[in-house]
């Protein structure tokens, strides 16, 4: 079905949720335009457009969120990591591939070689990414009894962290603090959180430095210097996530003359 | 000795162990255990030789009876010894499970007395792991050569995945190098296992709470230029392991000297790390691109080019396949495009059901056209007009004339040929060239000598 629209010089301005989100879909269609820009509340508050504000409605939502179900998996599961991408100007890519894929239908998604949908793609693959790397680099450290972490990510991955460590740790409780937007995600007695922190300090503790300097050491042992190549080091765990890993902290890798005091005195 | 310094030692002895996958099994978590495994597998560090830190890779211990002659354990090299008890091990792999430190546990281990003693100290650790701690996370164990298959069949049951080691690419080597371990020792363990796997798939098709026998499969592993034998030997060997014991995964490990011994390469031989990785190429060829040995090497050249990677050297060699039609190739024939994985060849066959593929949709897709360029057309018509030389420069493999800095000490900024780069770069450094120049040299003359094949 083919959905005309203008292209106009308005841009929308909602409340940065992923319904208000949906109301900004609602409004496209419901105006027959394609808008200059979407901003949430954070950013472009400075624009050269004229900017409308789209009003939340759950009811207008739900109508939306039931027809981007009905779009099939792959398209929904695109436009929900998407969103979570920290990016200027995701909401309109967002848009357009979503506008593209109810005028095609579900198979719009395969049509990778158009822009919108590569475009929204890229978008979902970067969020999804970045989820991947801190499920495998994501380091817990255990104060009485509950297991607690801090990451640094760009997009807002919380909620794709969810369910892989839900179903890892069933009977533990965690929590996992986003310090780049102030986020946390809270797991206790089977049941999820997701809560505004503006800092999260556990104390020092003398046994969780014991098993991080215990990880570091077996680290430092697998290490081949024969074969050393920190290009392909850095290729699969890039820097920016050197921060959230303990082995890879400079005092670690002075460890090992550190933790040999014995060998000294031989 | 304390803990710290037991797991130095113990790691520090297994590191040359190749196989650090968590892959093959999928198994979410379940209340009142912990862990959980994802059949992708996931790697939770990289050392800075670059190589994934997936699984908690120890030997319970490295007392060993053997005297082989490649290992670096074995009973005539002075080196510090320790053992693990199995509850200390089980307690170190829950507490750095916990903290996503690792996916779970790689166990091996030294032959301490004899094979089947060694295998039942293995399985107390993974029976207290699973049992007592209710760990249900990633356990790859290797069987020891010459255990008792009844012992083999318990691991099975506590491990996701099982391993062999098949050390030596022939038996004329094995037997020269590893007197202790038969050839038969070696495949017998292989078999059993391969079986029971199998069956073991079948009974869980018809009940469900059937119990899985190493359900993430088998893999092996061999070293890599310790021997004389030909990459055509040596992929051959891995086409027939894939075929005959339905492994998952067969490794390759660079011999790195670590003995004086006038049966092994000098000391001061580089590991060959090159050729290692052009046969992981070509067993991912074999693995994923429907390719088999005998195409990609044969009697007139049994080994590989180092300049060029497995899958361009094919195509070159065979031009009556190419060019390719992306909007119309069957996708086994996309496969064999150089530059075309199973990921690109995928989308193509999806997007091309929709919409005609141009060079503008192509790179939209995430095709990488650095060398595929030269093998497709979009529509009948060639992406690009190049001379031979351009095409040659194109298809030579960077890796092979790598330079770098890589700092070792503090004042050392000195760029260096990288460790895989072609020995023919290494021995042209060594002779007194600066990095760069060598580097460039090589390259020069590969090109050249891929121009004249084409």
């Amino acid at each position: 079905m083919d959905y005309p629209a203008y292209v106009t010089d308005t841009a929308y301005r909602y409340d940065g949720s992923f319904q208000g989100f949906l109301c900004c879909v609602f409004e496209s269609f419901a105006r027959h335009e394609l808008p200059a820009a979407i901003h949430p509340p954070e950013e472009g508050q400075t624009s050269l457009f004229g900017a409308r504000e789209i009003p939340t409605d759950p009811r207008r939502a739900g109508r939306v969120a039931a027809a981007l179900h009905r779009l099939g998996t792959p398209v929904e599961r695109c436009v929900t990591s998407g969103f979570l991408a920290d990016e200027a100007g995701k909401d309109l890519t967002l848009l357009h591939f979503l506008r593209l894929c109810f005028a095609q239908g579900p198979s719009a998604f395969w049509r990778m070689g158009d822009a919108p949908v590569a475009q929204a793609q890229a978008l979902a693959r970067r969020v999804d990414g970045e989820a991947g790397k801190y499920i495998e680099f994501l380091r817990f450290e255990e104060h009485g009894g509950m297991l607690g972490s801090i990451i640094h990510p760009r997009n807002r991955i919380l909620p794709l962290l969810r369910g892989h460590f839900c179903s890892r740790l069933p009977d533990e409780e965690f929590v996992i603090f986003d310090a780049t937007h102030g986020m946390a995600l809270l797991c206790r007695g089977g049941r999820v959180q997701y809560l505004r922190m503006e800092r999260f300090a556990p104390p020092p503790d003398g046994e969780e430095d014991a098993w991080k300097r215990l990880w570091q050491r077996f680290f430092h042992a697998l290490t081949i210097e024969e074969r050393r190549n920190e290009r392909c080091q850095r290729t699969h765990a890039p820097k920016r996530y050197w921060q959230d890993m303990c082995e890879m902290a400079p005092e670690g890798r002075g460890q090992k003359s550190t933790t040999h005091p014995a060998e000294d005195m031989v | 000795m304390d803990l710290a310094e037991k797991l130095e030692i113990l790691a520090d002895s297994a590191k040359y162990d190749v196989a650090c996958t968590s892959s093959g099994v999928e198994r979410p978590g379940r209340a009142g255990r912990l862990g959980s495994c994802r059949a992708p597998g996931i790697c939770h560090s990289f050392t800075p030789d670059g190589r994934c830190v997936s699984l908690l890779k120890v030997l319970l211990s490295n007392v060993c009876s053997y005297d082989c002659s490649y290992c670096v354990n074995r009973r005539s090299n002075d080196r510090p010894r320790a053992s693990f008890t199995p509850r200390e091990l089980a307690e170190l792999t829950i507490g750095f499970y916990r903290r996503n430190y690792i996916e779970g546990l790689f166990l091996s281990s030294a032959v301490a007395g004899s094979p089947d003693a060694t295998m039942e100290r293995m399985i107390e650790a993974l029976r207290i792991l699973r049992q007592e701690y209710r760990f249900n996370g990633y356990i790859h164990a290797k069987t020891i050569p010459g255990a008792d298959p009844l012992l083999v069949e318990q691991l099975g049951l506590l491990a996701d995945r099982l391993s062999v080691n098949i050390e030596l690419p022939s038996e004329a080597s094995l037997v020269r190098l590893a007197p202790d371990k038969g050839r038969t020792a070696i495949l017998r363990p292989m078999g059993q296992i391969a079986r029971r796997s199998a069956h073991s798939r079948q009974e869980l098709t018809v009940y469900r709470h059937a119990k899985a026998f190493a359900p993430a499969g088998q893999s092996t592993q061999m070293i890599i230029g310790a021997t004389p034998e030909s990459d055509r030997q040596i992929l051959r060997l891995t086409e027939a392991l894939y075929q005959k014991y339905a492994l998952k995964r067969v490794f390759y490990s660079a011999y790195l000297p670590v003995v004086q011994d006038p049966r092994l390469p000098a000391l001061t031989t580089r590991p060959p790390l090159l050729r290692e990785h052009r046969l992981y190429q070509a067993d991912w060829l074999l693995r994923y691109y429907h390719f088999s040995a005998e195409e990609l090497l044969s009697d007139e050249q049994p080994n590989f080019d180092p300049y060029l990677d497995p899958k361009c050297s094919w195509a070159l060699n065979h031009p009556e396949y190419f060019p390719v039609e992306v909007n119309t190739a069957p996708g086994p024939m996309l496969l064999r495009v150089p530059g075309i994985g199973p990921k690109s060849a995928r989308r193509i066959l999806a997007a091309r059901r929709g919409q005609h593929l141009g060079l503008a949709e192509l790179k939209r897709i995430g095709v990488v056209l650095k060398r595929a360029q030269y093998f497709i057309t979009c529509g009948g018509r060639a992406l690009t007009r190049s001379t031979r030389r351009e095409i040659a420069g194109a298809l030579v493999d960077p890796k092979a004339f790598g330079v770098g800095v890589q700092q070792l000490s503090l004042d050392d900024f000195c760029a260096k040929p990288l460790p895989d780069a072609a020995p023919a770069l290494h021995r042209l450094a060594a002779s007194g060239v600066e990095a760069r120049q060598a580097a460039e040299l090589t390259r020069q003359e590969a090109i050249t000598w891929i121009t004249r094949r084409m």
